[in-house]
Order: C-alpha cells, then structure tokens, then sequence
C-alpha cells in the first residue's frame, strides 16, 4: 500500500495524535509499523498495534524517564490503542494487547525478562484473528 | 455490640509517620458505626500512634526529636545480642527504635459521632512506624449503636471490603518490581469513590453480581492509581496520600513503567469480563483523560485560565472517569439504558464538584495536602482564577502569578484568594453541582442505592468544610 494509501486508512483514527502524526515518529517509524502490522490485520487492530509500539518508543520504557510531552503523547497512544481495540468488541484479543503491554512494562521496570514487543503483538494477532 | 477487625499497614522507611485518618474514617463507615468509640491497638513494640497535625516541616521536626531522645548511632544493650537470651537469628538491632517508643502511645481509643472520627481541625492519626520499613498490622475494634444491619447496611460493606480484596488479590499475582510501589499507593488510602460508585451502580440492573462488579470496581481504581503515578512525575510531586510518590522512591522511568503496567492490566482486567459496553465506556474515558491532559499542559501559557476552561479540563482529567464509573457499573449490571445515560451524568457532575473540592483543599492545612501545592505547580485552580477576578485583589494575584513565585508569593497569594472569597464561591458551586447530580437520579428507581448514592455524592463535598 502507498504512504498516501497508509495515511488516508488512519487519518480518521488520528485525530487528536497531530504530534504523532506529524512527527518523525509517523514519518518512519509508526508508518512502517502500521504497514507491518497491516499486512495480517484489519485496519484498527493494525493501528492499535502501531500505536503500542509507538507508545513504548514515545516514553523510552525500560531506558530513561520520558520528557512530559512524550509520556503525555505515549499514554495518549495507548488509550487510543485500546479504545480501538475496545471498538472491535473482541475482547480476547483486548485481553492479549494488553498482556504484551504487561510484560513489556514489567520488564522495563525490573520485572522478568519478556519477548520483543513486536513478536508479542504478532503472536496476539495471530492467536485471536 | 462491637466489631473487631484488623488494618494491615506496609511502611517504606526506618523511622515513618503514616497517616491512617482516612482509612480509620472508612473502617468506621464500612463497620457502620453511628455512635460510639474505636479503639486502636499497634500489636508491635516498635510501631507507636500518635495524633498529631500533617504538616510535612512539622512530621520532620517530630522525627528528629525521636532522633534525638534516642540517637540512632548511640549504644543499647538491647542490641548487645551475646547477652541476650532466645535471640531469633534475624533479631534486628533496634534497641533505639524500642527507647522512641516511649514517647508514643501503643494504643488509643478515638470518639465517633454521626459515623465520623471526632477530630479536631489540625488532628490526623498516626502510626509511627521506628524500625521500619515492614508489614504492620493493627488490631481496631468498635463498639457503640451500630446502623441496623439491613440487608442494604450489610451489602456496603461486603461491597467495600470485596473492592479491597480484589485489589489485594490482583497486586498478589504481580511482579514484585512493579506491585511494591502499587501497593504502597493502594494501600495509603484514597477515598475509593470510584470504585465505590461502579459497585453501587453495578446493583441497578437484572444482572447485579457482586464479584464481577468488585472486578470493574478495582480495575478502576488501579486505572486511577495508574494515573496518579504518571501525574506525580509529571508534576515532580513528592508526596501523595501522605507517603512518597512512585516517581520520588523508585525513580522517573519505573514510574512510567508502573503506571503502564497497571493501565494494560485494569484494560485486561476489564476485558475479562466480557462486556465489550463496559470496555468501550472506560476506554474512552481513559483516552478523555488523556486528552485533557495534553490540554491542561497546552492552557497553562494562559494559566490560570478561565471558568469555562477550568470545566473543560476537569471535565476530562477528573470527570470523566467518575462518569465512566457510573455508567459502567450500571452496564455490568444490565441497568435499562436511561438508567445508564442518568447515572453518567450523575458522575459527570460528581466528578467536577469532587475536584472544585479538592482545589479547596490547597487552603485548608488539615487536609493532609502539601499547602500551596497548587499555586506553586501552577495547576489549574478554581480559587485562583475567582481571586483573579477580584475587583479588590484579582490584579496583584495576577501579578504574583505572572512571577517566580517563591515561598513569600505562594503565602500571599493564599491570603488573598481567602481575602477574595474565592474559597466561599468555589464551596458553593461545588455544592450547588452536588445538588445538580442528585437532581439526575430523582426521576430513578434506584432499587435501594438511592441514600448511598447520595451520602458518597455529599462526601466530595463534606470533606472540606
């Protein structure tokens, strides 16, 4: 799909995430995400996973304290992430986003190591499509 | 008749005075003691109680006269453990902590009238932790005219303590990096309004199940708590409910990680139960709250802002999740969907009186919280922004404002929101928003949830008279 393509698929779903959306966050990193996750997932479950791992990327998780706008933005991100998830009223897969954010978070603060974030949300994927 | 029961306390440092005025205050709710005493007893040697006022400069003045009266570094024969009979392997050296003892009190006994602790103005409870940090545990029992145990009486405080359980069981099965600094949060107190609320609402439908509401009810309060965490490292706040926060004890970044984690639980939490209604409803509110955040953030360059923004900020940051409580509660329990959209509105009002009120709270000294706090953050704040439409003074609290703000500032910016009588307006307009929410549930049949509904709304508002 084009970038044009990628865009216009979110754009409704952004509102409220300029900051993200304009910044070099959706410019690389969040737009190759969302075109991942895109390839094995309707629309809003991808960007609710883009999401997730631009929360994590947004706060630094497991390196250093975020500056404000960025913890702002992340748990921006991560509402946003399960409002959409929440939407699609598949709660199992609701329960497995949330359990990949779990052990990423745990693991940031000192907890058990856990699986990269991105295998997590694959295998969350997978397991409830 | 009487009633016994037992208040767990976990402190975090050596030598620590928690305040456990609210938490005494909700025993005496939940036992449902009307008139009578409670009697409190540490059932430790090194753990005492005093009643005294929460002021932190004061809290350090009375840690270094413990400090002083028996000196940390100074020798004991307590501590000479060779002289010593039946000396259990890990026998602490504490002979200092057992001397500071002396000066407290290992037990008291506290009035209660109209199901309220008699204190004075400047009067908190505490235990003083002096060889710390453990798990205490206190022995309370009551006795006194009790509410009749109707059915109704009986259920409040099943409902209160199945919140409490159900927080504990859901921090029991956490890693230990993140549920130690949770638990200390959950277990320092907080009123549990919101929880309390999505109970009660729970009961309003054909569907009313007192586990699975505990379950919407403590996914809540870790949502909340999940945000106090990030908001006190934003804020760079040191103190909250009396303690120290996440941020200040375990550092920013596992602050952020903490409160992370418990948001993807309470999310997980809520999704377990299986009512995509209820999931939708908190998701959005908790994306309001965000979004009324970066907001807040934004007004600050026209701080201290307006009335209308005043609402619009409270309205998300603070409100919205008392509405979502509400009306998720009632979605859980099935409740007809006018029931629903009545007891959202309730909350919605209810939640911007609770933070009119809590704005009030940075003038009153007994209240526990830092004074000033407010003023000195530059938090948006009802009083401040009726003081600054002041005829009188509005123009130098607006100068004060606009400055550095240093100790002198913040005391004289206080004086003259009280000199404004900003303080009376905020009271009443709060009050007057209590009387709007209540107003919401006239028309409803509220199956027996009626008076407890309204005794939580009037206590936002009671707190701070």
């Amino acid at each position: 799909m084009s970038t044009t393509g990628l865009a216009d698929e979110v754009g409704t779903n952004l509102a409220g995430l300029e900051s993200v959306w304009d910044s070099s966050i959706w410019d690389s990193s969040m737009r190759d995400s969302y075109a991942f996750y895109r390839s094995q997932a309707r629309p809003e479950v991808a960007l609710a996973a883009a999401l997730v791992e631009s929360a994590v990327a947004l706060q630094d998780l497991g390196r250093r304290a975020p500056e404000p706008p960025r913890l702002l933005l992340g748990d921006l991100c991560l509402a946003r992430a399960s409002r959409l998830l929440a939407e699609t009223g598949d709660t199992r897969l609701q329960v497995a986003f949330a359990v990949a954010v779990e052990r990423v978070a745990a693991e940031a603060a000192g907890g058990p190591a856990a699986r990269a974030l991105r295998e997590l949300l694959v295998a969350a994927i997978s397991e409830h499509r | 008749m009487t009633s016994a029961r037992r208040l767990d306390v976990t402190t975090s440092r050596a030598t620590e005075f928690v305040d456990v005025t609210t938490r005494l205050q909700d025993a005496i709710s939940a036992a449902g003691l009307r008139e009578g005493r409670l009697h409190l007893q540490s059932l430790h040697t090194t753990l005492g109680l005093t009643i005294n006022e929460n002021e932190p400069l004061l809290l350090g003045d009375l840690q270094a006269t413990l400090e002083r009266v028996a000196p940390g570094a100074e020798v004991y024969e307590h501590d000479n453990l060779l002289r010593r009979m039946d000396v259990e392997p890990d026998e602490p050296r504490n002979g200092h902590a057992h001397c500071r003892h002396l000066l407290l009190q290992p037990a008291c006994t506290l009035l209660v009238e109209a199901g309220r602790l008699v204190l004075g103005r400047w009067q908190s409870v505490f235990v003083v932790e002096l060889d710390g940090p453990r798990e205490r545990q206190l022995a309370l029992q009551m006795d006194g005219e009790f509410v009749a145990t109707e059915t109704a009486g009986a259920r409040d405080r099943s409902d209160r303590e199945l919140v409490e359980l159900e927080l504990a069981r859901q921090l029991l099965v956490d890693p230990e990096q993140v549920r130690g600094p949770m638990r200390r949060l959950v277990e320092a107190g907080g009123k549990r309004l919101r929880p309390l609320l999505a109970m009660l609402t729970s009961r309003l439908g054909s569907q009313d199940d007192p586990l699975r509401a505990a379950a919407l009810a403590a996914a809540i309060e870790l949502l909340h708590d999940a945000s106090l965490v990030h908001d006190d490292y934003l804020d760079q706040a040191a103190i909250r409910r009396g303690r120290p926060t996440v941020a200040s004890t375990e550092g920013p970044a596992r602050a952020v990680a903490v409160g992370d984690y418990y948001f993807a639980k309470a999310t997980r939490m809520i999704a377990q139960l299986g009512n995509p209604d209820v999931s939708c409803t908190i998701a959005h509110a908790v994306e309001t709250i965000c979004l009324a955040q970066m907001d807040d953030v934004r007004s600050r360059g026209m701080y201290p802002g307006d009335h209308a923004m005043y609402v619009r900020v409270v309205r998300g940051k603070t409100a919205a999740l008392f509405a979502a409580a509400c009306k998720a509660g009632a979605q859980l329990g099935a409740a007809p969907a006018g029931v629903v959209e009545r007891l959202h509105q309730f909350g919605d009002l209810l939640g911007i009186a609770f933070q009119m009120a809590d704005d009030l709270l940075d003038y009153s000294v007994s209240s526990g919280k830092p004074l000033g706090q407010d003023i000195r953050q530059r938090t948006v704040s009802l009083p401040l922004i009726y003081a600054t439409e002041d005829a009188r003074h509005g123009s130098r609290v607006r100068e004060l404002l606009a400055g550095p703000l240093e100790d002198d500032d913040v005391e004289e910016v206080q004086e003259l929101v009280q000199a404004s009588g900003a303080l009376e307006r905020v009271g009443n307009e709060a009050r007057g928003l209590v009387a709007a929410a209540l107003r919401e549930l006239e028309e409803l049949s509220l199956d027996g949830v009626g008076s407890q509904l309204t005794d939580l709304a009037q206590s936002t508002v009671d707190r701070v008279r």
